[in-house]
């Protein structure tokens, strides 16, 4: 049986690791291109949000590689997500395929839905490779996110254009080779080591901007047009306030293993004055992240990322216009689906990211002026 | 006491419960102007141009209510209607939008039903919808809610036995019961799927009853259905209820595919309306599965109403010829048969 699962970002070295692990033949489709998505808007529904196309665009690529099993996720984000999989799997048989769907059906169970799931698409019966499996996909998910952190500080002030990040995608191969404990350890701390050798100025202006927004297309680079470089090349240190590790952390560790709160508790504080119920998908954590990132987090501004029509986000974004007001910080709303052009889309970054280079100088200004008067 | 209920969304399902409800608790309800293009202007201006069309219209019915000098307004978020069963974002989120967006002084009632949490039930619903209004009492409280059942109920049974929305809403507000059917007989049987405030809000749907009407074309909702007969619905379409207002799309289409009675479907969405982009893929996959002819609308708040009859009246003139044809067919077999026979017993 060869299982396939769909694009996230670097979701799939996390995936691939644990599969091959235990024994079981992957099929990584090709990441996502423009292929994928006139595969996946092809065949979808219309009004359908980004994500779904893209992710069907995956399947039906790996199946023509060969796959014949899906790994699908059910998750409790009480959105459309929800629906993903029953939906898929009627446009799949539809389109003549004959595959095996996997559900990891997470309103039924955390680890143990993981578990079985393995158990079941890769035919492994042996416990102490299957938690070993699981163990190394969760944390080569949260080294993934650590090693992004001292990235997007680097990738900021590098000197010349484009150095970190080739040290980053160095590093990056041996993380996705390693298959122990120790090995991905060491991966990890090469990795750092490598883009810590960037030549920085550590001196230069920089603004420091907070990412939030949707999850999947904060953390999918073909989805965001890889923001982060973007910005990280106009000289934006970026602080993405959604990671994988922390949905990780609320949604898949059960509750008594875990320490401190999750990201989604804290921001459903912060966010208590603007929205004051759960309305599904990432809502409250866009709302959350916008209300700290000024006074916490000390952020210059904020971009909130959405796919096109998504529900919970224009909830979230319809409220952002009040937060924003009365936090004092700049919001960019940036909307994402199959007919989002690049040029539009850099220029608005551009604009912003002047915005918020001549508001620090303001209030530098101003600070200055206090200090002197005073 | 007065307390200003917007004429959209919830309003086409819950009114008679909550006409019921707070009349015997002593408040009065002021409902807003019906939705003109103005009231849609104005309510679209204030939220993000992807939100969907009921939204903007609810928008704009909470302004006109409160350019109407009611200071208190009624707007409930119905989370889940059963464990796990959850509504749509949007309307989940609906008071936290209005407060955000309406930069007005007023007071807002927002009451949650959430079934999925254990302490979020009906009757702390009820109790959060009147508690800001002082009336703290639960056992008046329980008593009202009788009260609400019993209108609700008497709107049910009238639109079940064929009386159209407006006259069943007004006959249960009076208390008065008419189970005489106004649904006349035309030439064709279609079934109109869609929620409630997209048919039933006469600037959205562009007067499409009337059109039908006109066309002499007989329509059913979701409305003249009970529930059994949409969860029967939906199991017809191999799936399991998973959105709140599911039973008023899936439920329905599923029922009315089945139906032989009924000789082609009509589905209107608004554009950008989340659940239905899922569920109008399922009800278009199984029309075609069952053969029955189905169209499609999508509406927002720039549609031309020249361009959506021309559409219906073209759909409907197909249905009608589908169907004279086919009784011309069985009748031409008839006279084959009989011909048959006759050439049979000569032979003999």
């Amino acid at each position: 049986m060869k299982i396939t699962f769909p694009h996230m970002g670097r979701l799939y070295i996390a995936l691939s690791t644990a599969i091959k692990i235990l024994g079981g033949d992957v099929v990584i489709p090709p990441y996502n291109n423009k292929r994928t998505l006139e595969l996946g808007s092809l065949n979808s529904p219309e009004a359908i949000c980004f994500p779904y196309k893209l992710v069907l665009g995956n399947y039906m690529q790996a199946i023509e590689n060969g796959a014949d099993a899906v790994l699908m996720i059910d998750s409790p984000g009480i959105c459309r997500l929800g629906q993903y999989s029953s939906s898929l799997r009627t446009t799949i048989t539809d389109l003549g395929y004959n595959v095996k769907f996997i559900n990891f059906d997470l309103y039924k169970g955390k680890l143990k839905e993981l578990y079985v799931k393995f158990r079941e698409a890769t035919g492994n019966r042996n416990p102490i490779t299957l938690v070993r499996a699981i163990n190394m996909a969760l944390l080569k998910i949260n080294i993934l996110d650590d090693v992004d952190k001292i990235l997007s500080y680097y990738r900021a002030r590098e000197l010349k254009e484009g150095d970190a990040d080739k040290r980053y995608l160095k590093g990056l191969r041996e993380i996705e080779a390693a298959l122990g404990h120790k090995e991905a350890l060491n991966a990890k701390k090469n990795t750092i080591e490598y883009i810590k050798s960037t030549p920085i100025d550590p001196d230069k202006e920089i603004v420091t901007v907070d990412l939030v927004g949707e999850i999947f297309v904060v953390l999918d680079q073909f989805s965001n047009l890889d923001i982060e470089k973007e910005l990280g090349r106009l000289g934006v240190h970026v602080n993405r306030q959604i990671n994988l590790s922390d949905w990780v952390k609320a949604s898949i560790i059960p509750s008594f293993l875990r320490f401190g709160d999750t990201h989604e508790e804290k921001a459903r504080k912060s966010a208590r004055t603007f929205l004051k119920r759960d309305v599904g998908g990432d809502a409250i954590e866009s709302i959350g992240d916008v209300a700290l990132a000024g006074k916490q987090h000390s952020a210059d501004g904020v971009i909130h990322l959405l796919p096109f029509t998504c529900m919970p986000e224009i909830v979230a974004q319809n409220i952002l216009p009040n937060v924003r007001y009365q936090q004092d910080i700049p919001v960019l709303s940036l909307v994402l689906d199959e007919h989002m052009g690049r040029a539009g889309y850099i220029t608005r970054l551009e604009a912003f990211v002047d915005l918020l280079k001549r508001r620090k100088r303001q209030a530098g200004k101003s600070l200055k002026v206090a200090v002197n008067a005073g | 006491m007065k307390i200003g209920i917007p004429r959209a969304l919830s309003y086409y399902n819950y009114y008679p419960f909550w006409h019921g409800f707070f009349s015997e608790l002593g408040v009065e309800l002021v409902l807003s102007d019906k939705t003109t293009k103005k009231l849609v202007t104005e309510g679209s201006a204030l939220v993000v141009s992807e939100t969907c069309l009921p939204v903007k219209v609810y928008v704009g019915h909470v302004l006109n209510l409160l350019d109407k000098d009611i200071d208190v307004i009624y707007s409930p978020s119905i989370q889940s209607i059963a464990p796990k069963i959850y509504n749509c974002s949007k309307l989940r989120g609906l008071p936290d939008l209005i407060r955000n967006v309406v930069n007005k002084n007023f007071l807002l009632i927002e009451p949650t039903l959430d079934k999925s949490e254990p302490n979020q039930g009906f009757y702390q619903y009820l109790y959060e919808s009147v508690a800001p209004l002082g009336i703290t009492d639960k056992k008046l409280i329980k008593k009202a809610s009788k009260a609400g059942w019993e209108c609700m109920n008497n709107f049910s049974i009238m639109t079940r036995s064929g009386v159209d929305i407006p006259t069943a809403m007004r006959n249960a507000i009076n208390g008065k019961i008419s189970l005489e059917s106004t649904q006349k007989e035309g030439m064709a049987k279609v079934a109109v799927i869609s929620h409630g405030y997209n048919i039933y809000d006469e600037q959205v749907s562009m007067k499409m009853f009337k059109k039908l009407k006109q066309l002499d074309i007989e329509a059913y909702t979701s409305y003249n259905l009970t529930i059994e007969q949409m969860n029967e619905g939906i199991k017809n379409l191999d799936t399991v209820l998973y959105w709140a207002n599911e039973h008023e799309m899936t439920g329905a289409a599923g029922y009315y595919l089945k139906d032989d009675n009924i000789d082609g479907v009509i589905t209107l969405t608004a554009f950008g309306c989340g659940p239905d982009s899922l569920m109008i893929e399922r009800i278009t996959r199984y029309a075609k599965r069952f053969n029955k002819p189905l169209l499609n609308l999508t509406t927002d708040e720039h549609t031309g109403e020249a361009g959506f009859v021309t559409r219906i009246e073209a759909f409907t003139d197909m249905l009608i010829r589908k169907k004279r044809t086919s009784i011309v067919n069985s009748l031409k077999r008839q006279v084959v048969k009989k011909e048959e026979e006759k050439r049979l017993v000569g032979v003999e």
